[in-house]
């Protein structure tokens, strides 16, 4: 009976251990397994990914929002850029308490339609007295390269390694470049019949011709200039056709003067307006 | 008579003895009666309690596996969370480079709590200047909360004049005078700390860094007359100057050569930078040294 009484105490003893393991399963983390290295990861992800990943949802809209606005600010969308940095110190220079850093970078985007691509390389000077930066290096790759007036401008930024001037001009040539489209486009559109754009919106000229009046044409010829301060304006000019008999029937020379009465009137009325004014002086017939 | 009596006291032990011979088995029949119960019940609680200790055993087992069970399922989920992770923060590694970038557009910016906090950087020539920033809350009115601009800067009349009809307009008016600014001071800066060999005297310049007045010789320690230069950058928004005038200290009337090379430093200080217009002097001279030498 003995070992009996004996036997009952064991399995009461285990018993209320088996209870107690029921009421708080063992730390997952405490079996040695394989499970255990995972769970860890896991939990350590929990305390600061589980917080973080929210934060880096967070982060991640606002930095895009940010992105967003200087998108819109500055005309220009930049979609990459890469960088290396190399340090060129010399034990010399460590010496003198002279530092140099070279800065390669990459940066691509676009400005509305056109895209660009940029390699350059800054090189920093750090001494005693001051920290001085340089652009060292400027390459720009732009599509499309039809755009002559832009290929100039192009070498120029490079030549002065002039990045800040580059950015500003296209943005703004761009501008002028889209303007000039819509406007072309919407004169075609408005009196289809008396305008034509032989080489399309994007070209720089419009033509405009009355069928009442053959022989006679007026091309308008737009281009957009930028100067060597990196200045964009329009640039306007007024070509006449017209047939031999009107010329000698102009008494009071109005066609030869035509060129720079256009000018003028851009200056008082502005391009819109100039244009509009000049179309329907030509196709006045019809309009009534 | 004595057998008659004596086997009676005989019987009655004898009952006696009888008597307690079955009093005697009955409790030990009882005693095992009792044990034979005690320990039938304590087989029982015996068996009672090994069946509790292993149904116990079995579900303690049974949920260690299916934590472990629950473990190996959630894990490809969280693997999957972990690669979410990494995928948000190389995104989050782009956008923060692309940002770094609009540096060198020479505007860039934060949003704050109260709008916009835009950094203009300015550049001379390839050389990256000083940044300013200005501070946008926005609101109707827009207005500026803090900047960096200089005082000497027209800040409020540029912002009186577009900040609340287009900022953009605003920030890149905003930028030609700061890039300007800076473009004239670091001529200044390397005049003075470059070429101050050439100089006679010191450079006089004013803040706004469009105002300079200055001496110098083309041969330090020669015998030739300075020349005194001023030079007036009308336009804030340039970095040439608009009215040069030089000037030949202690000569009344300048023979022809020195008349030429005045009038040619007046066209120098007005389409060149005046710390290259310098740079060539220094050269010019060297080539004059050359020649004596030779």
């Amino acid at each position: 009976m003995d070992a009996e009484l004996a036997e009952v105490r064991a399995l009461q003893a285990e018993i209320a251990a088996l209870r107690r393991a029921w009421e708080d399963p063992p730390a997952p983390w405490e079996e040695k397994s394989r499970v255990q290295k995972s769970f860890q990861a896991i939990h350590q992800f929990n305390l600061e990914g589980w917080k973080s990943s929210k934060d880096l949802k967070n982060q991640l809209g606002h930095l895009e929002s940010e992105l967003s606005f200087l998108s819109t600010l500055t005309g220009i969308n930049i979609r990459n850029h890469s960088k290396q940095t190399e340090d060129l110190t010399s034990t010399e220079m460590t010496e003198k308490s002279i530092r140099k850093v070279l800065q390669r970078h990459r940066l691509s985007g676009n400005c509305h339609m056109v895209t660009f691509q940029l390699e350059f390389q800054i090189l920093e000077i750090q001494n005693k007295e001051r920290l001085s930066s340089a652009v060292t290096d400027l390459n720009i790759i732009m599509e499309p390269t039809e755009c002559s007036e832009l290929s100039e401008f192009v070498s120029r930024a490079e030549e002065r390694k002039d990045l800040f001037m580059f950015f500003r001009s296209l943005h703004f040539f761009v501008e002028w470049f889209e303007y000039r489209k819509r406007t072309f486009k919407h004169f075609k559109e408005k009196y289809p019949d008396a305008v034509y754009l032989s080489e399309g919106p994007s070209s720089c000229s419009m033509g405009i011709r009355s069928a009442s009046r053959p022989g006679f044409e007026l091309v308008i010829v737009w281009r957009i200039q930028i100067d060597e301060d990196g200045k964009v304006f329009p640039k306007l000019d007024l070509l006449t056709k017209v047939p031999q008999r009107a010329l000698e029937l102009d008494k009071n020379r109005a066609i030869e003067t035509a060129p720079l009465s256009f000018r003028t009137l851009v200056g008082l009325f502005g391009i819109e307006a100039a244009l509009e004014s000049l179309i329907k002086s030509l196709c006045a017939e019809e309009n009534n | 008579m004595a057998g008659i009596l004596a086997p009676g006291l005989g019987v009655l032990a004898h009952l006696e003895r009888l008597e307690t011979q079955v009093s005697r088995s009955r409790k030990q029949s009882e005693e095992l009666q009792s044990v034979q119960a005690q320990e039938g019940a304590l087989g029982t609680k015996i068996h009672k309690l090994r069946r509790l200790r292993d149904e116990l055993r079995a579900a303690v087992r049974h949920r260690r596996a299916s934590v472990k069970a629950c473990i190996a399922n959630v894990e490809p989920n969280q693997t999957v969370e972990i690669n979410e992770q990494e995928a948000l923060e190389e995104k989050l590694g782009n956008v923060k480079a692309i940002l770094q970038a609009y540096h060198f557009t020479g505007l860039s910016g934060k949003l704050t709590s109260r709008g916009v906090c835009v950094c203009i950087n300015t550049a001379f020539e390839g050389n990256l200047l000083d940044s300013y920033f200005v501070d946008l809350v926005i609101q109707k009115p827009l207005r500026i909360h803090h900047h960096s601009v200089p005082v000497f800067i027209p800040l409020e009349e540029i912002a009186a004049k577009y900040l609340q009809t287009n900022i953009q307009h605003f920030l890149f008016s905003l930028c030609e005078y700061l890039n300007a600014y800076s473009g004239r001071k670091y001529q200044a800066d390397r005049l003075q700390s470059d070429f101050a060999a050439l100089l006679t005297g010191p450079l006089q310049r004013n803040p706004l860094c469009n105002l300079l007045s200055f001496t110098y010789k083309l041969d330090p320690g020669g015998q030739s007359f300075p020349f005194c230069a001023r030079l007036l950058y009308k336009d804030l928004t340039a970095t040439l100057p608009t009215d040069v005038t030089v000037t030949c200290q202690g000569v009344e009337a300048l023979s022809t050569s020195w008349e030429e090379q005045r009038a040619s430093h007046e066209t120098l200080f007005c389409t060149k930078p005046l710390h290259q217009v310098f740079a060539s002097f220094a050269r010019k001279g060297e080539k004059l040294d050359m020649s004596l030498v030779s």
